[in-house]
Protein backbone atom coordinates (compact mmCIF):
# COMPACT_ATOMS: atom_id res chain seq x y z
CA UNK A 1 0.00 0.00 0.00
CA UNK A 2 1.24 3.38 -1.02
CA UNK A 3 1.29 6.70 0.64
CA UNK A 4 -1.50 7.92 -1.78
CA UNK A 5 -3.46 4.38 -0.96
CA UNK A 6 -2.86 5.40 2.71
CA UNK A 7 -4.15 9.58 2.27
CA UNK A 8 -6.83 8.33 0.14
CA UNK A 9 -7.87 5.95 2.89
CA UNK A 10 -7.65 8.51 5.58
CA UNK A 11 -9.77 11.50 4.01
CA UNK A 12 -12.29 9.17 2.94
CA UNK A 13 -11.99 7.58 6.97
CA UNK A 14 -12.86 11.25 8.10
CA UNK A 15 -15.91 12.03 5.44
CA UNK A 16 -16.95 8.79 6.41
CA UNK A 17 -17.16 9.69 10.03
CA UNK A 18 -18.73 13.31 9.26
CA UNK A 19 -21.60 11.14 7.74
CA UNK A 20 -23.12 10.25 11.34
CA UNK A 21 -23.72 14.18 11.80
CA UNK A 22 -26.23 14.56 9.07
CA UNK A 23 -29.21 14.65 11.31
CA UNK A 24 -27.44 17.71 12.97
CA UNK A 25 -29.97 20.85 12.92
CA UNK A 26 -32.08 23.18 15.07
CA UNK A 27 -33.74 21.09 17.45
CA UNK A 28 -34.47 23.84 19.94
CA UNK A 29 -36.59 26.39 18.08
CA UNK A 30 -40.39 26.94 18.57
CA UNK A 31 -42.46 29.23 16.68
CA UNK A 32 -45.67 31.37 17.44
CA UNK A 33 -47.47 34.04 15.58
CA UNK A 34 -49.00 36.82 17.73
CA UNK A 35 -50.06 40.17 16.09
CA UNK A 36 -48.61 43.79 17.08
CA UNK A 37 -46.05 42.69 20.17
CA UNK A 38 -44.36 45.69 18.65
CA UNK A 39 -45.67 49.27 17.78
CA UNK A 40 -44.45 52.56 15.94
CA UNK A 41 -45.03 55.51 18.51
CA UNK A 42 -48.61 57.17 16.99
CA UNK A 43 -47.37 60.40 15.39
CA UNK A 44 -47.63 62.40 12.51
CA UNK A 45 -45.26 61.09 9.23
CA UNK A 46 -43.53 64.48 9.75
CA UNK A 47 -41.22 65.42 12.45
CA UNK A 48 -38.95 68.26 13.37
CA UNK A 49 -35.27 67.89 13.77
CA UNK A 50 -34.33 67.06 17.70
CA UNK A 51 -37.14 64.75 17.63
CA UNK A 52 -37.05 61.10 18.65
CA UNK A 53 -39.08 58.44 16.92
CA UNK A 54 -39.94 55.75 19.46
CA UNK A 55 -40.41 51.86 18.97
CA UNK A 56 -42.46 50.36 21.70
CA UNK A 57 -42.96 47.06 22.39
CA UNK A 58 -44.72 45.47 25.60
CA UNK A 59 -46.02 41.98 25.89
CA UNK A 60 -46.96 39.67 28.57
CA UNK A 61 -45.25 36.05 29.13
CA UNK A 62 -48.67 34.94 28.19
CA UNK A 63 -48.65 35.09 24.86
CA UNK A 64 -52.12 34.59 22.86
CA UNK A 65 -51.83 32.54 20.03
CA UNK A 66 -55.26 32.04 18.28
CA UNK A 67 -57.25 32.12 21.70
CA UNK A 68 -54.70 29.27 23.13
CA UNK A 69 -52.01 30.99 26.02
CA UNK A 70 -48.48 30.20 25.35
CA UNK A 71 -46.08 31.20 27.99
CA UNK A 72 -43.49 32.50 25.94
CA UNK A 73 -41.46 32.50 30.12
CA UNK A 74 -41.83 29.08 30.83
CA UNK A 75 -40.63 27.95 27.26
CA UNK A 76 -37.56 30.22 26.99
CA UNK A 77 -36.87 31.27 30.73
CA UNK A 78 -35.32 34.51 28.74
CA UNK A 79 -33.99 37.14 29.97
CA UNK A 80 -35.42 38.81 27.26
CA UNK A 81 -36.80 39.12 23.37
CA UNK A 82 -34.13 40.82 20.62
CA UNK A 83 -35.10 42.52 17.08
CA UNK A 84 -33.82 44.41 14.70
CA UNK A 85 -34.79 47.65 13.05
CA UNK A 86 -33.07 50.18 10.38
CA UNK A 87 -33.44 54.02 9.96
CA UNK A 88 -32.46 55.27 6.60
CA UNK A 89 -32.07 58.54 5.04
CA UNK A 90 -32.98 59.29 1.38
CA UNK A 91 -29.62 60.67 -0.52
CA UNK A 92 -31.36 61.13 -4.05
CA UNK A 93 -33.83 59.35 -5.56
CA UNK A 94 -32.50 55.80 -5.91
CA UNK A 95 -29.68 55.98 -2.98
CA UNK A 96 -30.70 55.29 0.83
CA UNK A 97 -28.12 55.49 3.64
CA UNK A 98 -28.39 54.14 6.55
CA UNK A 99 -28.66 56.59 9.93
CA UNK A 100 -26.45 55.73 12.66
CA UNK A 101 -25.96 57.63 15.85
CA UNK A 102 -24.32 56.78 19.34
CA UNK A 103 -25.66 54.83 22.05
CA UNK A 104 -25.59 57.02 24.10
CA UNK A 105 -28.07 59.68 22.15
CA UNK A 106 -30.82 56.71 21.86
CA UNK A 107 -33.54 57.77 24.20
CA UNK A 108 -33.85 54.13 26.22
CA UNK A 109 -36.90 54.06 28.10
CA UNK A 110 -37.14 50.49 28.94
CA UNK A 111 -35.34 47.31 27.63
CA UNK A 112 -31.68 47.72 25.94
CA UNK A 113 -30.24 48.79 22.20
CA UNK A 114 -27.31 49.22 20.93
CA UNK A 115 -26.73 50.89 17.18
CA UNK A 116 -24.75 50.27 14.67
CA UNK A 117 -25.45 49.32 11.34
CA UNK A 118 -28.80 48.45 12.71
CA UNK A 119 -30.57 49.21 16.02
CA UNK A 120 -30.24 46.09 18.53
CA UNK A 121 -33.64 45.74 20.07
CA UNK A 122 -33.88 44.02 23.24
CA UNK A 123 -36.87 44.07 25.37
CA UNK A 124 -36.11 43.10 28.48
CA UNK A 125 -37.87 40.83 31.18
CA UNK A 126 -39.87 42.45 34.18
CA UNK A 127 -40.04 40.20 36.99
CA UNK A 128 -42.65 42.19 38.61
CA UNK A 129 -45.06 42.81 35.53
CA UNK A 130 -43.90 39.52 34.09
CA UNK A 131 -43.85 41.55 30.64
CA UNK A 132 -41.10 41.78 28.33
CA UNK A 133 -40.62 46.04 27.34
CA UNK A 134 -39.04 47.89 24.86
CA UNK A 135 -39.35 52.22 24.53
CA UNK A 136 -36.13 53.84 22.59
CA UNK A 137 -36.54 56.78 21.01
CA UNK A 138 -34.44 56.93 17.71
CA UNK A 139 -32.93 61.05 18.01
CA UNK A 140 -33.38 62.75 14.91
CA UNK A 141 -30.64 65.08 14.07
CA UNK A 142 -31.43 66.53 10.27
CA UNK A 143 -33.68 67.44 7.92
CA UNK A 144 -34.78 65.12 4.95
CA UNK A 145 -36.56 61.89 3.71
CA UNK A 146 -36.68 58.58 6.18
CA UNK A 147 -37.55 55.24 6.12
CA UNK A 148 -37.51 52.82 9.09
CA UNK A 149 -37.68 48.92 8.17
CA UNK A 150 -37.65 46.27 10.06
CA UNK A 151 -36.27 43.19 7.49
CA UNK A 152 -32.90 43.19 8.64
CA UNK A 153 -32.23 40.49 9.62
CA UNK A 154 -35.53 38.69 8.18
CA UNK A 155 -37.28 38.63 4.81
CA UNK A 156 -40.51 39.65 6.03
CA UNK A 157 -42.20 42.73 4.81
CA UNK A 158 -45.02 43.27 7.33
CA UNK A 159 -44.18 41.64 10.66
CA UNK A 160 -41.32 41.66 13.16
CA UNK A 161 -38.97 38.52 14.20
CA UNK A 162 -38.36 38.32 17.95
CA UNK A 163 -36.09 35.84 18.83
CA UNK A 164 -35.90 34.95 22.78
CA UNK A 165 -32.69 35.14 24.24
CA UNK A 166 -32.27 32.22 26.06
CA UNK A 167 -30.07 30.09 28.19
CA UNK A 168 -28.01 27.75 26.13
CA UNK A 169 -29.76 24.35 26.44
CA UNK A 170 -33.34 25.97 26.66
CA UNK A 171 -35.94 26.35 23.23
CA UNK A 172 -35.53 29.30 21.58
CA UNK A 173 -38.93 30.86 20.68
CA UNK A 174 -39.13 33.17 17.92
CA UNK A 175 -42.38 35.19 17.40
CA UNK A 176 -43.70 36.26 14.17
CA UNK A 177 -45.44 39.75 14.63
CA UNK A 178 -47.50 41.64 12.14
CA UNK A 179 -46.96 45.48 12.67
CA UNK A 180 -49.03 48.49 11.43
CA UNK A 181 -47.98 51.23 9.77
CA UNK A 182 -45.54 49.85 7.15
CA UNK A 183 -46.36 50.55 3.69
CA UNK A 184 -46.40 47.76 1.10
CA UNK A 185 -42.80 47.29 0.92
CA UNK A 186 -42.10 47.06 4.63
CA UNK A 187 -41.28 50.51 5.21
CA UNK A 188 -42.24 53.68 7.43
CA UNK A 189 -41.85 56.53 5.50
CA UNK A 190 -41.42 60.11 7.32
CA UNK A 191 -39.61 62.70 6.90
CA UNK A 192 -37.61 65.19 8.78
CA UNK A 193 -38.04 69.56 8.72
CA UNK B 1 21.98 -18.61 -12.89
CA UNK B 2 19.43 -21.04 -11.63
CA UNK B 3 20.36 -20.19 -8.25
CA UNK B 4 19.68 -16.84 -8.42
CA UNK B 5 16.62 -17.61 -10.28
CA UNK B 6 15.00 -19.50 -6.99
CA UNK B 7 16.69 -16.88 -4.84
CA UNK B 8 14.54 -14.15 -6.46
CA UNK B 9 11.45 -15.07 -7.79
CA UNK B 10 10.92 -18.49 -5.74
CA UNK B 11 12.21 -17.46 -2.06
CA UNK B 12 9.38 -14.57 -2.04
CA UNK B 13 6.97 -17.22 -2.33
CA UNK B 14 8.05 -19.31 0.04
CA UNK B 15 8.63 -16.69 2.73
CA UNK B 16 4.90 -15.57 1.77
CA UNK B 17 3.44 -18.90 2.19
CA UNK B 18 5.64 -19.30 5.30
CA UNK B 19 3.50 -16.33 6.49
CA UNK B 20 0.48 -17.41 5.45
CA UNK B 21 0.60 -20.80 7.31
CA UNK B 22 1.37 -19.07 10.49
CA UNK B 23 -1.58 -16.54 10.38
CA UNK B 24 -3.79 -19.09 9.27
CA UNK B 25 -3.02 -21.18 12.40
CA UNK B 26 -4.04 -18.44 14.43
CA UNK B 27 -7.52 -18.36 14.67
CA UNK B 28 -8.67 -15.10 16.83
CA UNK B 29 -7.83 -11.46 16.90
CA UNK B 30 -8.65 -9.25 19.65
CA UNK B 31 -8.72 -5.23 18.43
CA UNK B 32 -8.87 -1.34 19.89
CA UNK B 33 -9.78 1.38 17.71
CA UNK B 34 -7.83 4.03 18.47
CA UNK B 35 -8.99 6.61 16.07
CA UNK B 36 -12.35 6.47 18.10
CA UNK B 37 -10.58 6.32 20.88
CA UNK B 38 -9.27 9.69 20.50
CA UNK B 39 -11.04 11.62 18.24
CA UNK B 40 -14.19 10.97 19.23
CA UNK B 41 -14.19 9.46 22.37
CA UNK B 42 -15.26 6.41 21.77
CA UNK B 43 -14.40 2.72 23.08
CA UNK B 44 -14.49 0.30 19.98
CA UNK B 45 -13.32 -3.07 20.52
CA UNK B 46 -13.63 -6.12 18.17
CA UNK B 47 -13.08 -9.99 18.08
CA UNK B 48 -12.31 -11.66 15.04
CA UNK B 49 -12.45 -15.34 14.27
CA UNK B 50 -10.86 -16.53 11.25
CA UNK B 51 -12.93 -19.43 9.29
CA UNK B 52 -11.57 -20.88 5.98
CA UNK B 53 -9.41 -19.47 3.58
CA UNK B 54 -10.32 -16.12 2.63
CA UNK B 55 -13.96 -15.42 5.73
CA UNK B 56 -13.83 -14.11 9.04
CA UNK B 57 -16.58 -13.17 11.39
CA UNK B 58 -16.69 -10.99 13.97
CA UNK B 59 -18.57 -8.86 16.70
CA UNK B 60 -17.70 -4.91 16.90
CA UNK B 61 -18.64 -3.47 20.49
CA UNK B 62 -18.70 0.74 20.50
CA UNK B 63 -19.95 2.79 23.50
CA UNK B 64 -19.12 6.43 23.31
CA UNK B 65 -19.40 9.25 25.94
CA UNK B 66 -18.16 12.57 23.60
CA UNK B 67 -18.20 16.23 25.12
CA UNK B 68 -19.04 17.74 21.57
CA UNK B 69 -21.59 15.32 20.55
CA UNK B 70 -23.10 15.90 24.57
CA UNK B 71 -23.10 19.42 24.15
CA UNK B 72 -24.79 19.36 20.58
CA UNK B 73 -27.32 17.23 21.99
CA UNK B 74 -28.08 19.37 24.90
CA UNK B 75 -28.15 22.89 22.88
CA UNK B 76 -30.46 21.65 20.81
CA UNK B 77 -27.65 20.97 17.39
CA UNK B 78 -28.82 17.51 16.66
CA UNK B 79 -31.91 15.65 18.08
CA UNK B 80 -30.05 12.48 18.89
CA UNK B 81 -26.77 11.01 20.37
CA UNK B 82 -25.32 7.41 20.34
CA UNK B 83 -24.05 5.77 23.28
CA UNK B 84 -23.61 2.47 21.97
CA UNK B 85 -23.29 -0.08 18.94
CA UNK B 86 -22.99 -3.61 18.36
CA UNK B 87 -21.74 -4.57 14.98
CA UNK B 88 -21.45 -8.23 13.65
CA UNK B 89 -19.58 -8.61 10.94
CA UNK B 90 -18.52 -11.25 8.07
CA UNK B 91 -15.37 -10.23 6.13
CA UNK B 92 -13.97 -11.69 2.85
CA UNK B 93 -10.20 -11.16 1.94
CA UNK B 94 -9.82 -9.44 -1.46
CA UNK B 95 -6.03 -10.34 -1.40
CA UNK B 96 -3.84 -13.36 -1.58
CA UNK B 97 -1.30 -12.41 1.38
CA UNK B 98 -2.42 -13.65 4.43
CA UNK B 99 0.23 -10.70 5.99
CA UNK B 100 -1.15 -7.55 4.21
CA UNK B 101 -4.40 -7.53 2.62
CA UNK B 102 -7.28 -6.11 1.44
CA UNK B 103 -10.86 -6.95 2.47
CA UNK B 104 -14.93 -5.91 1.97
CA UNK B 105 -17.40 -6.65 5.04
CA UNK B 106 -20.88 -6.81 5.55
CA UNK B 107 -21.96 -5.57 9.00
CA UNK B 108 -25.18 -5.59 10.74
CA UNK B 109 -25.69 -3.20 13.85
CA UNK B 110 -27.91 -2.69 16.74
CA UNK B 111 -27.43 0.62 18.30
CA UNK B 112 -28.93 3.45 20.48
CA UNK B 113 -28.63 6.09 22.49
CA UNK B 114 -30.68 9.29 23.61
CA UNK B 115 -33.22 10.86 21.52
CA UNK B 116 -34.53 14.29 22.06
CA UNK B 117 -38.12 16.01 20.87
CA UNK B 118 -40.23 19.37 21.41
CA UNK B 119 -43.34 18.69 22.85
CA UNK B 120 -46.25 21.02 23.65
CA UNK B 121 -47.78 20.89 27.16
CA UNK B 122 -50.91 22.48 28.84
CA UNK B 123 -50.74 23.21 32.09
CA UNK B 124 -53.92 25.23 34.16
CA UNK B 125 -55.13 26.21 30.68
CA UNK B 126 -51.58 27.47 29.40
CA UNK B 127 -49.53 25.95 26.68
CA UNK B 128 -45.63 25.75 26.70
CA UNK B 129 -42.91 24.23 25.06
CA UNK B 130 -40.28 21.64 26.43
CA UNK B 131 -37.79 18.64 25.69
CA UNK B 132 -38.66 15.25 26.44
CA UNK B 133 -35.50 13.07 26.20
CA UNK B 134 -36.24 9.56 25.52
CA UNK B 135 -33.67 6.05 24.76
CA UNK B 136 -34.07 4.80 21.34
CA UNK B 137 -32.37 1.72 19.46
CA UNK B 138 -32.35 0.54 15.86
CA UNK B 139 -30.95 -2.27 13.49
CA UNK B 140 -29.20 -1.76 10.13
CA UNK B 141 -26.90 -2.85 8.43
CA UNK B 142 -23.74 -1.47 5.62
CA UNK B 143 -20.06 -2.63 4.38
CA UNK B 144 -17.01 -1.55 4.42
CA UNK B 145 -13.56 -1.85 3.00
CA UNK B 146 -10.27 -2.11 4.89
CA UNK B 147 -7.04 -2.97 4.89
CA UNK B 148 -5.08 -5.00 7.22
CA UNK B 149 -1.26 -5.96 7.42
CA UNK B 150 0.93 -8.19 10.73
CA UNK B 151 3.93 -7.55 12.10
CA UNK B 152 5.78 -10.07 13.68
CA UNK B 153 2.90 -13.02 12.61
CA UNK B 154 0.74 -11.69 15.70
CA UNK B 155 0.29 -7.52 15.91
CA UNK B 156 -2.13 -6.49 13.57
CA UNK B 157 -3.01 -2.84 12.09
CA UNK B 158 -5.85 -1.97 10.40
CA UNK B 159 -7.89 0.18 8.77
CA UNK B 160 -11.48 0.55 7.79
CA UNK B 161 -14.03 3.05 6.32
CA UNK B 162 -17.72 2.17 6.11
CA UNK B 163 -21.07 3.33 6.71
CA UNK B 164 -24.71 1.85 6.70
CA UNK B 165 -28.20 2.74 6.69
CA UNK B 166 -30.66 2.43 10.13
CA UNK B 167 -33.85 0.79 9.02
CA UNK B 168 -36.56 0.51 11.91
CA UNK B 169 -36.29 3.81 13.86
CA UNK B 170 -35.12 6.38 11.47
CA UNK B 171 -37.29 9.08 13.25
CA UNK B 172 -35.71 8.96 16.26
CA UNK B 173 -31.87 7.45 15.39
CA UNK B 174 -29.45 8.32 12.99
CA UNK B 175 -30.07 7.74 9.33
CA UNK B 176 -26.47 6.95 8.67
CA UNK B 177 -24.25 4.68 10.84
CA UNK B 178 -20.79 5.09 9.84
CA UNK B 179 -17.74 2.52 10.73
CA UNK B 180 -14.75 4.25 10.77
CA UNK B 181 -11.44 2.58 12.15
CA UNK B 182 -7.86 2.58 12.48
CA UNK B 183 -7.27 -0.91 14.69
CA UNK B 184 -4.57 -2.00 16.64
CA UNK B 185 -5.08 -5.78 17.53
CA UNK B 186 -3.53 -9.15 18.60
CA UNK B 187 -3.82 -12.67 16.64
CA UNK B 188 -3.42 -15.54 18.61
Amino acid sequence: MNKIQYIILFIAALLFSNCNTNDDGFYNSVFASVPNLVTIQPHATSYNVGEKLYINSDFSRYLNENGKILDAFKTTGASGFYFSYVIEKQINATTWEVVSVNDNQLDIVKGNAQNGSYVYAICDYNTVTETYEYSVGFPLLSTGTFRLSFGYNSDSINSVELRSLSPATRLILNINTIITGLDTNGYYNFTVN
Amino acid sequence: MKKLFYLIFLLPLALLAQDNTILANKKNEFRIDILSAIVFAKASLSYERFIGKDFSTGLNANFSYNNKLNEDFDNGYRNNNPKFEFNPYLRYALSKSKSRYYFAEFFGSYNGGDYKEIIRLTENNIDYYTTYKSKYTDYGFGGSLGYKMYFHDSIALEFIVGFGKNLTNRNKSPDVISRVGFNLGYRF
